[in-house]
């Protein structure tokens, strides 16, 4: 413990990969674009979820007026609506003209006339599903009372049908796959985001030549390392920190039932993220070492930047079947699994040997993809003019 | 200390079929400031790669202290590339400790360090400016630093003169100098010939990658053509001395510069100039090491 505090206070020589990392840390920490960068996406990501909860908060009741006899309904019509699901609230309108003023200002949602055997529903352009059947009910309970069934016979005449469902449908189906879309899209951005930092701040060396100077200094392989760990620390700050504040708007809104934004969900999102990032970032780091200007930097990482690119059609293309085959199987492959499994997990239940076996493909991928870029970057970082083809570096 | 040296021993480097140094061999000792100089191609920049370890040479090695270069040997030795090149967007104090801890230094030390050389080099109100707010003189004052501020074991630095303003050349020099006194082997690369000749105690000529002169500028001189002022004024303006390897290589009215070969007797010359009357003056005039240079360049490729 002591060693750790006499490292802080700068009387150890420090690891140079750990060097390498603190740069790049201290340089993005302090550039505008981060710390803008990361105001403006927590403020989307809280705003999203408020709009999410003011959508989710949109299902009011029913505003359902009964007058010119129909009030008799009223009890009967209540216990329908609740035994179907129908949130109402119900009230008395004494002038049938009044109370279709009402429903054309948009004050009243439905008005009912009529006597209680034969009402009738005025609405302004459609009557919920629920209201009409309630209401149809009730009326039919009307009628049978009317020729004389005693209560209780009424009661069992309208027992409605038990149902049972094998797969309830999620209530918040519809939230919950724009919160899935909305961490897929935050994921993309992330891992295109901090990939081309990787590939930037490689190609700043090359081209401000200071490359050779550090080469001097330590070997490419710790360069390589200490620059992805440092990106890589500083994008899961941010993540951390939009993480954070969507935990808070979360619990603020109250829509933590959505299962795509509960806390485990944020932890294992960020986790892919992490396995993303270095797949990405060793990716890009190679590709990038082959050019030696800024202006080549687009060309050079063009191929990544298309995988990437179809991880995002991918993710579109899974959602509408999130266990389908082709969500199941892309959502294992390497390059798309960071995007794809995150965003199956939140819309749907992965059995756990899928997302092991993802992440096991992935860590495998990044090992071997580590060994290539640092292969590659140490071969081409110190040719500085025309760009590297991609098999002479790998020869060496 | 005294003893200790650099030894670049035989190495050799192709990029496939060119040959960019071809058994190149030669020590700089401790204390000792070396000059390496040759045409644009020769092979000095390729050879300071090596030495620093960013290339691997197909043959031969290189060996401080006895020992062959290792990581942690290699880190300790300062270097100035050709092609200059730091963080321009990065605060002058902290890009110099930076380095000063990349090559082993406690972050302490190498912040003290970094504050030192930019005031000696007059920079310290500078010190948290980026780079590219410096003019580019001064941009190359602390590319200097930067090979200084972790205190080398050796220096090797590739046309550290390149570019500079006189009084900037003084600064580099004064420093070079001082570093070598301390005890640094100093090896820089350079196409100012007079600076070299004036500067270093030992001068390394490279041609097509082959060291073709190795040596002191005195041991260089040493075996080559010398040359005389002789001022003869009772001699007709079409004299000869009738000397066999004697040159006239300028006449400036009864003054005139003979050039002689090796082993040629300048007393010899000396007794027929005065076979043609009185003789005011008889001057020995050392070659310059950039005739040296152009005798041994013309002398390799014959």
């Amino acid at each position: 413990m002591k060693a750790r505090f006499s490292s802080l206070a700068g009387t150890r020589q420090l690891p140079t990969v750990f060097l390498v990392g603190r740069r790049e840390v201290r340089m993005k920490l302090r550039s505008r674009i981060f710390v803008g960068g990361t105001i403006v996406m927590a403020g989307l990501v809280v705003v999203g979820i408020v709009a999410a909860a003011l959508l989710a908060g949109k299902t009011n009741p029913v505003r359902v007026g009964f007058s010119g006899g129909s009030e008799a309904l009223e009890p009967a019509f209540t216990a329908s609506a609740a035994a179907l699901g129908e949130s109402v609230t119900i009230s008395d309108v004494t002038d049938v003209s009044a109370g279709k003023a009402q429903v054309t200002t948009g004050t009243l949602d439905v008005l009912v006339t009529g006597s209680s055997t034969a009402p009738t529903a005025v609405a302004k352009d459609s009557v919920p599903a629920g209201v009409e059947s309630a209401l149809s009910l009730a009326a039919e309970a009307a009628r049978l009372s009317d020729a004389g069934l005693s209560p209780a016979q009424v009661r069992s005449a309208m027992t409605l049908v038990p149902i049972q469902l094998l797969q309830p449908p999620n209530s918040k189906d519809t939230e919950n796959l724009l919160a899935s879309l909305a961490l897929g899209i935050l994921l993309w951005i992330a891992l295109g985001q901090y990939g081309n930092m990787v590939a930037q701040g490689v190609v700043e060396e090359k081209a401000t030549r200071i490359m050779e100077v550090l080469l001097a200094a330590i070997p490419p392989s710790r360069l390589l390392a200490g620059k992805v760990l440092g990106i890589g620390l500083v994008g899961l700050l941010q993540l951390t920190i939009v993480g954070a504040a969507a935990l808070v708007a979360v619990h603020a809104t109250n829509v933590a039932q959505i299962p795509a934004l509960d806390a485990a969900a944020i932890v294992a999102d960020i986790c892919w993220f992490l396995l993303g990032f270095l797949f990405y970032a060793t990716a890009y780091a190679a590709v990038a070492s082959l050019v030696s200007r800024q202006e080549e930097v687009q060309g050079a990482v063009g191929p990544i930047s298309i995988l990437q690119v179809a991880g995002y059609l991918l993710m579109y293309a899974s959602l509408p079947n999130p266990n389908g085959p082709l969500a199941t199987i892309c959502s294992m492959l390497p390059p798309f699994a960071p995007i794809l499994m995150p965003v199956r997990m939140a819309a749907t239940n992965v059995p756990l040997w899928e997302v092991a076996l993802a992440a096991g493909l992935s860590i495998a991928s990044i090992a071997g993809l580590t060994w290539l870029a640092g292969r590659i970057y140490s071969n081409a970082a110190m040719r500085i003019g025309a760009r590297v083809r991609f098999m002479d570096a790998f020869r060496g | 200390m005294a003893d200790r040296k650099l030894e670049i021993d035989g190495i050799t480097k192709r990029y496939g079929a060119t040959v960019a140094v071809q058994s190149l061999g030669f020590d700089v000792r401790a204390g000792e400031l070396f000059g390496f100089v040759g045409r644009n191609g020769a092979g000095k920049t390729t050879t300071m790669r090596i030495v620093l370890g960013v290339l691997a040479p197909d043959a031969g090695e290189v060996r401080w202290d006895g020992r062959r270069l290792d990581l942690g040997a290699r880190r300790r030795i300062g270097y100035m590339p050709e092609e200059r090149g730091l963080y321009p967007k990065m605060r002058l104090a902290e890009q110099l400790a930076y380095l000063g801890e990349l090559h082993g230094l406690t972050g302490s030390e190498a912040r003290a360090s970094a504050r030192r050389w930019l005031d000696r080099f007059g920079l310290g109100d500078r010190a948290t400016d980026d780079l590219q707010a410096l003019s580019l003189g001064n941009q190359q004052r602390i590319q200097l630093a930067a090979a200084l501020v972790f205190g080398p074991d050796v220096l090797v630095l590739d046309e550290p003169f390149a570019g500079l303003d006189p009084v900037a050349v003084d600064v580099m020099a004064d420093v070079l100098r001082e570093q070598a006194d301390a005890g640094v082997p100093v090896i820089f690369s350079s196409h100012e010939l007079e600076l070299v000749e004036r500067l270093c105690d030992r001068v390394g000529i490279i041609d097509r990658g082959r060291m073709v002169a190795c040596g002191s500028v005195t041991e260089l001189r040493a075996g080559g053509q010398e040359r005389r002022w002789i001022d003869v004024p009772g001699a007709s303006d079409d004299w000869d001395p009738g000397l066999p390897g004697a040159r006239l290589i300028q006449a400036d009215g009864p003054r005139r510069l003979f050039e002689l070969d090796p082993g040629v007797d300048d007393q010899a010359l000396l007794r027929a100039a005065l076979d043609t009357g009185p003789v005011r003056e008889f001057e020995r005039v050392e070659p310059t090491l950039g005739q040296i240079f152009r005798a041994v360049i013309d002398e390799a490729a014959a």
